[in-house]
């Protein structure tokens, strides 16, 4: 059967070729999109994962008033119950001369802040919620007593939310389109190279050839193009990343935990796809010339 | 029209039909000897296009039979109905004791390499040489390498081809080609060989040198059903002839010319 395969493969040469290249591309533009998709929502779901909701205390809170915030987040279905974190003043302190030394020229005389809550999300879309939650009180004390604010970083939360379902959803978008095109492309190609030799096949079946002794080395042709093209598109793909990936990610974002597909897996699927639409397209094609 | 070629008129009956022929068919017993048997077979094409009716006959063994008519009276449709390339209609089709309608589809390709086919556009895989499209028939049926390397220069040989055999169709003259698709059509030594006009494409000269490998094939004890157009040939040959007209069988006779007479 495999020389069957390499004899037509040889006989049909442009064909094979045609078929071959139109893996390769397909291959390689979804490869892209994958890598670019994977990168994007990583990005996403990196800055979604920085918002959080911040409860301040008044300075004088008593710790009633502090644990009766403590119980309604505890109670609160949207709150991340491992990551309601507890900021002391001292800490509040603490931390905001770490992030702002400029405010703190001279020693202050006290220290104007008083404990606070770092509440997390379940989802990130859930910020607004949490907040409401806790400040439902009237227009002149909207909040509970002993809590002088709640933030959410509003604005910025939508527009970071807004942004990240954009890129999904465009990603989304491009990977099926292009998963769709490659998969009716390749078919094509497969079809007309094999209507070209519909006659063959129609002679192959009147000398008494089995349907799986044509089929055989039809699909076993659309493997080879399809593991060809889709090994090159690797290739290609692992070369450009090598080339363009140490120029283009400093610019990007310096966060390590922002990470595309790994290669290898994006690899493992393009080959896989690539073998499955070769052969799946040839054997599917063949079925309506097989009726002879 | 000679006395001994006596016209037989169709009937419904098959087995009238099936009387010992002359002495260049043998025969045995009509039922056990049948190597083809049509029994009332019609073909009706989807918008009520009746391509065969009610066509009944019994070719024996070893017979060699004319199938004649217009264009269109319904010989391909006999042809392609025994090969099982489309189904009859209603009717019963039995080749070699098998029949047709209970032979599941799996095994189709089993009857076509019982059933040899010339065509007559030779239908030759053209990527191939003329040993190698031999050597394909026998290679469909898992033959082992050394019964192809045996078989397809014996095969050859037999159709005076040997010194071709590496050449591909298209460096042959259409009588070669048509010689390789016969060699190719035999080398499984089918029971039966079905000729779709295997002369139609050739000139005259070359005609007469694929008849005269045709009947030496039928000397042999294969059966061979000829349809055609060429009626110099049918004269001369004076074998039985089936004669369809609009899908209907309208003469069957032991040793008949190619128009009634």
């Amino acid at each position: 059967m495999l020389g069957e395969a390499v004899r037509s493969i040889g006989a049909n040469l442009s064909t094979t070729v045609a078929a071959t290249m139109t893996v390769l591309i397909g291959m390689f533009l979804l490869g892209l999109v994958i890598a670019f998709a994977t990168y994007a929502r990583s990005w996403s779901d990196d800055v979604k994962a920085g918002l959080v909701v911040k409860v301040f205390h008044d300075r004088d809170a008593t710790p009633q008033q502090v644990n009766a915030v403590r119980v309604m987040l505890e109670k609160n279905p949207h709150v991340d119950q491992n990551r309601i974190e507890f900021v002391s003043a001292e800490e509040g302190l603490a931390q905001m001369r770490r992030e702002r030394p400029d405010l703190f020229g001279t020693d202050l005389p006290y220290n104007p802040l008083g404990p606070a809550w770092t509440v997390y999300p379940t989802k990130a879309e859930y910020v607004q919620e949490i907040a409401d939650a806790i400040g439902q009180g009237t227009k002149a004390s909207p909040y509970p007593a002993g809590v002088h604010n709640v933030t959410y970083g509003k604005e910025k939360a939508k527009r970071i939310l807004k942004v990240a379902n954009i890129i999904n959803a465009i990603f989304g978008i491009a990977v099926l389109v292009l998963l769709s095109a490659a998969a009716i492309l390749i078919a094509n190609t497969i079809r007309l190279s094999i209507f070209a030799r519909r006659r063959e096949i129609e002679v192959m079946k009147l000398v008494g050839a089995t349907n799986w002794f044509v089929r055989g080395p039809f699909m076993l042709e659309g493997l080879i193009c399809g593991l060809v093209g889709s090994l090159v598109a690797v290739i290609l793909l692992f070369v450009s990343k090598e080339a363009v990936l140490p120029s283009l990610l400093p610019r990007l974002t310096s966060d390590p935990s922002v990470q595309a597909l790994a290669f290898w897996l994006n690899a493992l699927i393009l080959l896989g796809l690539g073998l499955l639409l070769g052969a799946a397209g040839s054997g599917l094609t063949l079925r309506r010339f097989l009726r002879v | 029209m000679t006395a001994l070629e006596e016209e037989t008129q169709v009937t419904d009956t098959p087995t009238a039909l099936a009387e010992p022929g002359g002495p260049e068919t043998p025969q045995a017993a009509p039922a056990a000897g049948a190597m083809l048997v049509f029994e009332s077979v019609s073909k009706v094409y989807d918008p009520n296009v009746v391509a065969l009716e009610a066509a009944s006959f019994v070719i024996e063994k070893g017979e060699f039979v004319f199938l004649v008519g217009p264009s269109g009276s319904g010989k391909s449709t006999l042809i392609r109905l025994l090969l099982k390339e489309i189904e009859p209609t209603t009717g019963r089709i039995v080749i070699g004791g098998r029949d047709l309608g209970r032979l599941p589809h799996r095994k189709v390709p089993q009857l076509r390499r019982n059933v040899g086919c010339v065509f007559q556009d030779f239908k030759l895989l053209s990527d191939r040489t003329a040993s190698e499209n031999v050597a394909y028939a026998l290679k469909v049926q898992g033959e082992s390498r050394n019964a192809i390397r045996r078989k397809v220069p014996e095969v050859l040989g037999l159709v005076g081809l040997n010194h071709k055999s590496n050449s591909y169709p298209d460096e042959l003259s259409g009588g070669e080609q048509q010689r390789v698709s016969i060699a190719r059509a035999f080398v499984n030594h089918p029971p039966l060989l079905v000729c779709d006009e295997p002369t139609g494409n050739l000139d005259p000269d070359t005609s007469v040198g694929i008849m005269q490998l045709l009947y030496r094939i039928n000397r042999s004890g294969t059966t061979i059903l000829m349809a055609t157009h060429d009626r110099e040939m049918v004269d001369k040959m004076r074998r039985r002839v089936i004669a369809l007209e609009d899908g209907r069988i309208a003469r069957d006779e032991r040793r008949g010319g190619y128009a009634s007479e």
